[in-house]
């Protein structure tokens, strides 16, 4: 399976620049989701029929502290004016949703937040989301930034056949 | 009035991210929402009430009310000459 990470503090602008340039929305997402889309971008970047829509991947991102980065953010805005921007990524499902838009995804798309980092939950529930037999590869991710600079973040590409063997 | 389009602008930029837009990028009469102009999106149009607000006291009652004002930055700017309290 292919895996990529993005080291914790690197220049996300930067690194957007390097693998995408095409996507302006990326500078309005909060920091969960910037890691998300691109983890997902060095992943399948090199994929043939990049952006023809597809039903047969699932996204699947989990994490321990979810969105709360951006919470704060949107907290801190409350008692001037709430900031809708902020707000529309207070919870810490968008992540997914934003990396299926882009990809032009339609199959399964989850966010769990857990306890702290399991592997083997992790890959328990990747195992479950390929229970549906439509389902032939997966977007994995493990995003966890509690702060704008600080993140631990990794994706994997899984097909079907490795993850069932 | 071209000072206020262009401090609109300025501002715009900032509350919306548009990052690695100038000022310059911005043609005054183009439509800020759609597919020409900025492309703006429907989340865009409540940052833009929070920033008439914040910046000028002026209160839209409505996001339709904003589709109005907000066609363009030159419709914006004249509304805000109008209308400002600040």
């Amino acid at each position: 399976m292919k895996h990529v990470s993005i080291p914790s503090g690197a220049d996300l602008g930067a690194l957007y620049r390097q693998v995408a340039g095409d996507y302006p929305k990326f500078f309005k997402m909060d920091v969960l989701s910037k890691l998300g889309f691109l983890l997902t971008e060095m992943l399948v970047a090199d994929e043939a029929n990049r952006f023809q829509p597809r039903e047969d991947r699932a996204v699947l991102v989990f994490s321990r502290e979810g969105c709360v980065a951006n919470d704060r953010h949107y907290a801190a805005s409350m008692p001037d004016f709430p900031s809708p921007a902020l707000f529309v990524y207070t919870l810490p499902n968008i992540v997914s949703g934003e990396i299926a838009i882009r990809n032009k995804y339609a199959g399964e798309t989850s966010a769990y937040v857990l306890e702290k980092y399991d592997e083997a939950q992790l890959w328990a529930l990747v195992r479950e989301a390929f229970q549906d037999r439509c389902t032939k590869s997966a977007v994995v991710a493990w995003i966890d930034c509690p702060s704008d600079t600080v993140w631990k973040a990794d994706a994997w590409l899984v097909g079907r056949e490795e993850i069932l063997k | 009035m071209n000072e206020l389009i262009n401090e609109l602008k300025l501002k715009v930029i900032e509350a919306l991210n548009l990052e690695g837009m100038t000022p310059e990028d911005i043609d005054d009469n183009a439509p800020l929402f759609g597919d020409q102009g900025l492309g703006l999106d429907s989340i865009d149009v409540l940052e833009l009430i929070v920033l008439l607000e914040k910046n000028y006291g002026i209160r839209l009652a409505t996001p339709q009310e904003g589709k109005e004002v907000f066609k363009s930055m030159a419709v914006m700017a004249e509304y805000v000459a109008a209308n400002r309290k600040k």
